[in-house]
């Protein structure tokens, strides 16, 4: 299924100060660097000098509990993204924004108003939302279960589709002569009635420069797997192993084909953390320095029990995580890609807990090493057929993403699988998606 | 010292007439593209303008065959344009009828920490069927409601922007402390309208609260602007009208316990500038033709709820259609304007028609930069207008010609500002910092402002 795209790709998760809890607590950043837009601006040029693909930014419209420990998710993405399009002139600028919690014709025209200001530089990172406190600031008790926000989500984006189709290419005229402004039988209303939404349109914002916004996944439970299948054009879904990974590929891919569509035009791009140094071993020092920097109460095992929904009296420093926890908790409502993937992987190698906490942060695989080695386990796993590239996660900003810049990207260059330029000028480009036809004409 | 003059330019497309987008040397799409707004933007900051203003519906409205219309979304191009600017206000308008009040007071708490607290809410109840359309509704809901629920919306709004309070963020590295949860405050809003938990995840602002802009003419808008408005945004004609509302709305903002210099009141104002009168009138003349009539008939019926085939281009309004504009549906401001116009000086359709100049229904000056500047300050001298929100005939090059023109007349007389004083809106509406209040020890929009 490989071999039309050969070159890797990026995107940069950039998560306030870093992914790392401990990562506002290093010496360069000034606490309020997450609510900073110098900040981002400075993340956003070193990820436009590396030429990659992307920025995405995670969210969630709730005061997370963990701002008393560190930042947590604060401004709107669009809003951030919108500002860093005047700073930069490459990268693709990804928001993330749940379907859960917004009215489509509202994040249709957001999304698309990004487009235009970037000059077709937007995806939409699409997210159902599962947690209950965000709900409850939209009026809303009880959240639907998995399978119907799922559903909703289809839904949503198959509307979303129709309102950025809104206008052809051409629909917009503007001749003073004639006083004709735009041809409305080139404007098209997606008078969408479904069992969830009904919307008229037309959306009141033109064509993208790119055709329409990349769509962005990341779930990865079996609903996130056939959401991505049929919508998602690049999946931003978490594998600690390679094996599961090249699985998860094949899956993806087959399931896109049985919809008929072109399993090729689908980036999968899991996330990694990189962490590097000049050796090996200065490298796992570094690794090492930025977890002591934790407060007791978010110890990295605490973190590790809490993500597989456990007491953490049940895991061993230096014995492997036993069998039963490998099961998934009843009534667990997080993420169930992550706990599918990390089991697995501890399954497969049988690895500590303390190995394990040195190749997970978050949600994501770690990556401690050279230059040489961190751009070696890129390339492998490339070269494998699982991945189209990875959604480079650093664990402190920007420090680790200029590591992974400066040191790892050049390397990949010199071996001729990473762009030595931008070769167009909207984010559809740099991932080597083609521009979708509008479902309008015929 | 003579009273200052507050000035906002309203970015309305290609400028406030139907044809404007026709004017020789226009690009007719600028509108469409964000160097449009960052320009005009970048121009207003160094003429010291207090704020560009962004108008906005979530739908199509105009008729799309003739002229432009509100397109890329309010927030996400001030946002671009906060990071291009330094020191003019960004106001937007987002509608209380189709938004959440957690995602609007989000949006404004992130475009004032990206624009260091220099953004303001134009809160809108959104008139017309085509809005209501696009979220799952026939029609617009009715009146009243729209406007109870905008302020519940207001009211919710400004809880969320006080959940931090000034010094939550502790940012101490030695002991992990990052915020203290003791200073975030939940909202727990429940209303008929609304139910928020809160807090927000934004800190408070730079400039405590983003501005509350409010506009609206009939008695439930004036009501709604008078109880929340900081400023007000009205489209009096008349010099009666103007000081009728100007006294009106700020002796009810004093009945709602606030105080009557924490409400700026800007009526709008749209311009036509020429070098001398003469150059001025033909400019006002081209403008009106530039209208495509098509586009104007059409147009007024539906801002009159009459049918088309009702308007007589020669012929009188007809009257016997027309309701009593408290009980008319739509956008009553405009209305009462037309209606009013018609009315008082006897007009035929092609009268009316050619007076709004496709306009937006707004005072229009024509004029020497004298005289605009003699305009400006006559109601700011007679205490009924605290400046203008600008409405140029053409953008840019009408609000270029005000610039260049009209703001040095009105800095000589030393009625302008000629440097920032604050580097906030409210600093340059001349607005207190509302003090923080923890939400559920009393109700926030109700607070005195100052």
């Amino acid at each position: 299924m490989i071999g039309v795209d050969r070159t890797l790709h990026f995107l940069v998760n950039v998560g306030s100060a870093g992914y790392h809890p401990a990562a506002w607590l290093d010496p360069a950043l000034t606490p309020d660097a997450f609510i900073r837009l110098e900040h981002y601006q400075r993340v956003a040029a070193v990820a436009e000098r590396g030429l990659l693909d992307g920025l995405l930014f995670p969210d969630i419209p709730v005061q997370q509990p963990s701002i008393a420990r560190g930042p947590a998710a604060t401004l709107d993405p669009v809003l951030l993204t919108s500002a860093l399009a005047v700073s930069t002139e490459r990268v693709g600028l990804i928001p993330t924004a749940t379907s859960t919690l917004n009215l489509p014709y509202n994040l249709a025209r957001r999304i698309l108003s990004l487009d235009h200001v970037s000059g077709g530089r937007a995806g939409w990172n699409v997210v159902t939302t599962f947690e209950p406190n965000a709900a409850r600031n939209f009026g809303i008790e009880h959240l639907p279960e998995r399978d119907e926000r799922y559903r909703r989500a289809g839904e949503y984006v198959e509307l979303t589709k129709k309102l950025w189709d809104s206008w052809e290419d051409d629909a917009l005229i503007g001749d003073q002569a004639s006083a004709r402004f735009a041809d409305p039988d080139k404007v098209h209303a997606a008078q969408h009635r479904g069992e969830f939404f009904t919307v008229a349109g037309p959306l009141n914002v033109t064509r993208s420069p790119q055709g329409r916004p990349v769509l962005v996944q990341a779930g990865s439970s079996a609903q996130g797997k056939a959401f991505a299948a049929a919508h998602a054009e690049a999946i931003y879904a978490t594998q600690f192993g390679l094996e599961p990974a090249v699985q998860f590929a094949g899956e993806i891919r087959a399931a896109a084909a049985a919809l008929g569509r072109d399993p090729a035009q689908i980036r999968i791009l899991p996330g990694l953390v990189p962490v590097i140094a000049g050796t090996t071993a200065e490298a796992s020092a570094k690794f090492d320095t930025l977890q002591a920097r934790l407060h007791p109460d978010s110890a990295p095992v605490r973190a590790l029990a809490r993500w597989l929904g456990y007491p953490d009296e049940d895991l061993a420093l230096d014995a492997p995580v036993p069998e039963r926890l490998l099961t998934l908790p009843e009534n667990r409502i997080g993420p169930q890609g992550f706990f599918a993937s990390l089991t697995r992987y501890a399954a497969d190698t049988g690895h500590t807990v303390r190995q394990l906490l040195s190749e997970f942060l978050g949600g994501h695989r770690v990556v401690i090493g050279t230059p040489e080695q961190v751009a070696d386990h890129i390339e492998t796993w490339w070269r494998s057929g699982a991945v189209d590239g990875f959604t480079v996660i650093p664990a402190v900003l920007p420090s680790y993403l200029e590591d992974f810049v400066d040191h790892v990207v050049p390397i990949l260059r010199s071996r001729g699988i990473f762009r030595a330029d931008y070769t167009g000028q909207t984010l559809r480009s740099h991932l080597g998606l083609r521009e979708p036809a509008n479902s309008f004409v015929r | 010292m003579s009273r200052q003059v507050h000035l906002n330019v309203n970015i309305l497309n290609s400028g406030v007439f139907g044809g404007s987008w026709r004017f020789p040397g226009t690009d007719p799409l600028a509108a469409f593209g964000l160097e449009h707004y960052i320009g005009i933007a970048r121009k207003a900051e160094a003429a010291r303008l207090d704020a560009i203003f962004l108008a906005d519906g979530p739908a199509i409205r105009e008729d799309l065959r003739y002229r432009p219309f509100n397109s890329l979304e309010p927030s996400v191009v001030l946002a671009a344009v906060a990071a291009a600017t330094s020191a003019i206000g960004l106001i937007g308008t987002l509608s209380s009828t189709y938004n959440d009040p957690y995602d609007v007071a989000r949006r404004f708490a992130t475009l004032d920490q990206l624009s260091g607290g220099r953004s303001g809410w134009n809160v809108v109840t959104t008139a017309g069927k085509e809005s209501a359309r696009n979220f799952g509704f026939d029609d617009e809901p009715d009146h009243a409601v729209r406007y109870a629920r905008a302020a519940e919306f207001v009211e919710a709004v400004r809880k969320l922007w006080n959940s931090w309070e000034p010094d939550a963020l502790v940012g101490d590295k030695p002991t992990w402390r990052f915020a203290d949860p003791d200073k975030i405050h939940s909202t727990d809003h429940h209303g008929p309208h609304f139910d928020v938990a809160g807090p927000l995840n934004v800190p408070r602002s730079p400039q405590g609260e983003p501005v509350v802009v409010q506009a609206g003419a009939s008695t439930d808008g004036r009501a709604l602007a008078a109880r929340v408005g900081e400023v007000i945004f009205t489209a009096a004609q008349t010099e009666q009208e103007a000081a009728e509302y100007y006294r009106d709305v700020k002796a009810r903002a004093v009945g709602y316990g606030r105080s009557a210099e924490g409400v700026v009141v800007l009526p709008g104002l749209s311009t036509v500038i020429g070098s001398t009168e003469a150059e001025a009138q033909r400019r006002r003349e081209l403008l009106a033709e530039l209208v495509p009539p098509e586009y104007a008939l059409t147009r007024l019926a539906g801002q009159l709820g009459v049918p088309e085939d009702a308007l007589v281009l020669d012929g009188p309004l007809p009257w016997h259609l027309l309701a009593d504009a408290d009980e008319a549906g739509g956008s009553q401001t405009f209305y009462k304007i037309a209606v009013g116009l018609a009315q008082r000086e006897n007009l035929t359709v092609r009268q009316l028609l050619r007076r709004l100049g496709g306009g937006a229904g707004h005072r229009i000056v024509t004029g020497t930069p004298e005289q605009i500047a003699d305009a400006i300050l006559d109601w700011v001298d007679k205490g009924i207008a605290d400046g203008f929100n600008l409405m140029p005939d053409v953008l840019p090059s009408g609000f270029d010609d005000f610039v260049d023109h009209v703001v040095p007349i009105l800095q000589r007389r030393g009625r302008f500002r000629t440097e920032y004083e604050s580097t906030t809106l409210r600093g340059h509406l001349g607005l207190a910092v509302p003090a923080h209040t923890v939400p559920g020890s009393g109700d926030a929009a109700d607070r005195v402002v100052a």
